[in-house]
């Protein structure tokens, strides 16, 4: 039997990583972050927060700064402290304990002054049903201090939405509730703002498509703070994230600092059940660089996973494929789907949440 | 100050528009008290009431009705709505600041009672030979304190609401306590015992008192109901205005300290 391997055939680790499904082209945007040195200025900074709902404290002390221009990037578990977080950002209720600041401001005691220089995306809903989406989107601009540069039909034309003017908000989907939300955030042309889980049911054409606006926003010199569930979009998008998980801020950094720990992973299928592995191979999976491997019932086929532990050294997957390969030939096995991936946001977000169990 | 009127105004002309577009609000709103009114009428037809004719007695109690109905029972509900879909939080998120938000619905309300007003003296002249208000300065103030008490009032009772459903329960009590304790279809003074002196502090009592001796050009503050003089009729009306201010005042802490802008907290 031969040993089909025409990815590995083709592989240099580096190139493997950003060709592969959980590759995202982050060296061009950490390039990006290194051209914009200008944008050191803090836009929004928040100190030791904490926040608090009767008895249950919802913020417990959380510290992080967005510069000027970034888009940042709150993660975090249902109930983790994202939205009171954001909230007490807009000046919807003063911390418990602790600051926060946006561009310089208090926002519970300085709305008024701040108010024109943000946009607020909220999590749902705030809609009023009975108003075409062009009555809602001429009441808004009546309401922004600068949206006399945006046309109505541009702006509706930018979400995707310049066929649903004369269409009531209440018959509009969520995706495209969330889409003229996202036009009424951006209508004032804000300097921050603000998108608590901006794409939540979006299409994925819909969801590119805000992923583009954010992207063009961010390039325009406008800060973002974004919470988001889909941790895909938190890595197309962020700068910088913070993870948070009941009400603290367990990891943070740029996607790469976050991700570095938790390794390479390589994947790939073998056309045999787990029982008929096992018959095959009386000595089982290899070891690779210490690690076992875990497989999982794909098809009729096994799916086998190996989670190589972090290292700071280059090429530790590289290295580990090696001894996979010769162990595939000896036992003339192929090795279909051969994947090398870095480790996932998801691997460590769940890492998290499972530690703070 | 200027930015927050115009806003105000802004969200008033929505509210309407979005009035116009809700029959059932439409019946509540303006049709019920008309109805109302027409039937309280015929039940006064015939009898004379503090020296005025009954149905001219009623007719020119339906603003504090009104009250009950365009500006209580639809603002509780519009707020108790906008709340729980988190429309008002949206609002207070943009530029429109919390006084704007509050303003234009109550602007909104005021522009409906001010069209129901109007029908009431339509109906006045040219059905009960009620001739034009006496005093239209004094009937605006009494009707702007009216809005600005119920208002008020809507806004904490709004806040105590759990939802819009709970809404339409939640605005019966101080509904019949203004139907049954404002002078709307007798004074306050017919009323038995300690029920004429509580009367006289139900919320709606003062505008009732205020706008029906502007319109008659009487005191119907005191008691006699004789007929005043346009200067005569102000310093009639100063114990009801001096009222109507307390309920402004009491109102406006109950809706500072009730009123929730967000269904999940404060």
């Amino acid at each position: 039997m031969t040993v089909v391997i025409p990815v590995v055939r083709a592989i240099h680790i580096e190139p493997v990583i950003s060709a592969t499904t959980c590759g995202y082209g982050l060296a061009a945007k950490l390039g990006d972050m290194r051209d914009e040195p200008a944008r050191a200025a803090t836009a929004i900074e928040v100190a030791d927060f904490r926040q608090a709902y009767g008895d249950f404290e919802a913020v417990r002390g959380v510290s992080f700064t967005v510069r000027r221009g970034e888009v940042f990037a709150l993660l975090g578990t249902n109930g983790a402290g994202k939205t009171t977080t954001m909230e007490s950002l807009l000046g919807f209720a003063r911390p418990r304990a602790g600051s926060v600041r946006v561009l310089g401001l208090d926002p519970a005691k300085d709305g008024r002054a701040l108010r024109p220089r943000i946009g607020v995306m909220l999590q749902e809903g705030g809609f009023l049903g009975d108003l075409t989406v062009g009555e809602t989107v001429r009441l808004w601009r009546g309401m922004a201090a600068d949206a006399g540069r945006s046309s109505m039909a541009g702006t509706l034309e930018m979400v995707g939405l310049a066929t649903k003017e004369r269409t009531r908000v209440r018959q509009l989907s969520g995706g495209q509730r969330r889409r003229l939300d996202l036009a009424l955030a951006v209508l004032a042309e804000p300097e921050v703002l603000f998108l608590d889980e901006p794409s939540t049911g979006m299409d994925p054409e819909a969801r590119r498509g805000t992923w583009q606006i954010i992207h063009d926003l961010r390039a325009a010199g406008v800060t973002v703070l974004l919470t988001t569930h889909y941790l895909e979009e938190a890595e197309k998008l962020a700068d910088r994230l913070a993870i948070m998980h009941q009400g603290r801020i367990t990891t943070s950094g740029t996607v790469d600092e976050v991700v570095t720990p938790a390794g390479d992973q390589i994947h790939f299928r073998l056309a045999l059940p787990p029982a008929g592995l096992r018959e095959r191979l009386r000595e089982g999976l290899p070891f690779l660089d210490g690690t076992a491997a875990t497989t999982a019932h794909s098809g009729d086929g096994t799916r086998v996973t190996y989670a190589l532990p972090a290292s700071p050294e280059a090429g530790r997957a590289h290295a580990a494929l090696r001894p996979l390969l010769d162990w595939a030939d000896k036992h003339e096995l192929t090795l279909e789907r051969l994947e090398v991936c870095r480790g996932t946001l998801e691997d460590v977000f769940l890492r998290v949440v499972e530690e703070g169990r | 100050m200027r930015t927050d009127v115009l806003h105000a105004v802004r969200l008033a002309r929505v509210d309407l528009k979005l009035l116009g577009r809700n029959q059932t609000a439409m019946v509540n709103v303006l049709l019920l008290p008309l109805l109302m009114g027409w039937l309280f009428s015929n039940v006064a037809a015939g009898r004379q009431i503090e020296g005025v004719p009954g149905q001219l007695y009623v007719i020119t109690g339906l603003p504090g009705l009104m009250l009950g109905f365009a500006v209580f029972v639809n603002m509780v509900n519009t707020f108790a709505a906008r709340r729980e879909e988190l429309v008002l939080k949206r609002l207070r998120a943009a530029q429109p600041s919390s006084a704007a938000i509050l303003g234009g619905a109550m602007l909104g309300a005021l522009a409906v009672f001010a069209l129901q007003v109007g029908l009431v003296v339509v109906w006045s002249m040219h059905w009960q030979d009620g001739g034009a208000p006496a005093n239209l300065p004094l009937m605006l103030l009494g009707a702007l304190l009216g809005v600005a008490i119920m208002g008020l009032l809507a806004a904490a009772f709004a806040g105590i609401t759990p939802n819009a459903e709970t809404a339409q329960v939640a605005v019966l009590p101080l509904l019949l306590v203004v139907m049954l304790g404002a002078p709307i279809i007798g004074p306050t003074t017919a009323m038995p015992g300690p029920l004429g002196a509580l009367a006289e502090v139900v919320p709606v009592t003062p505008v009732v008192e205020i706008m029906r001796t502007a319109y008659l050009g009487r005191d119907f503050v005191g008691t006699g109901a004789e007929s005043l003089g346009m200067a005569a009729q102000w310093v009639a009306a100063l114990p009801a205005i001096g009222i109507a201010l307390a309920w402004v005042g009491v109102s406006a802490l109950l809706a500072r300290w009730l009123f929730r802008w967000d269904p999940r907290h404060g």
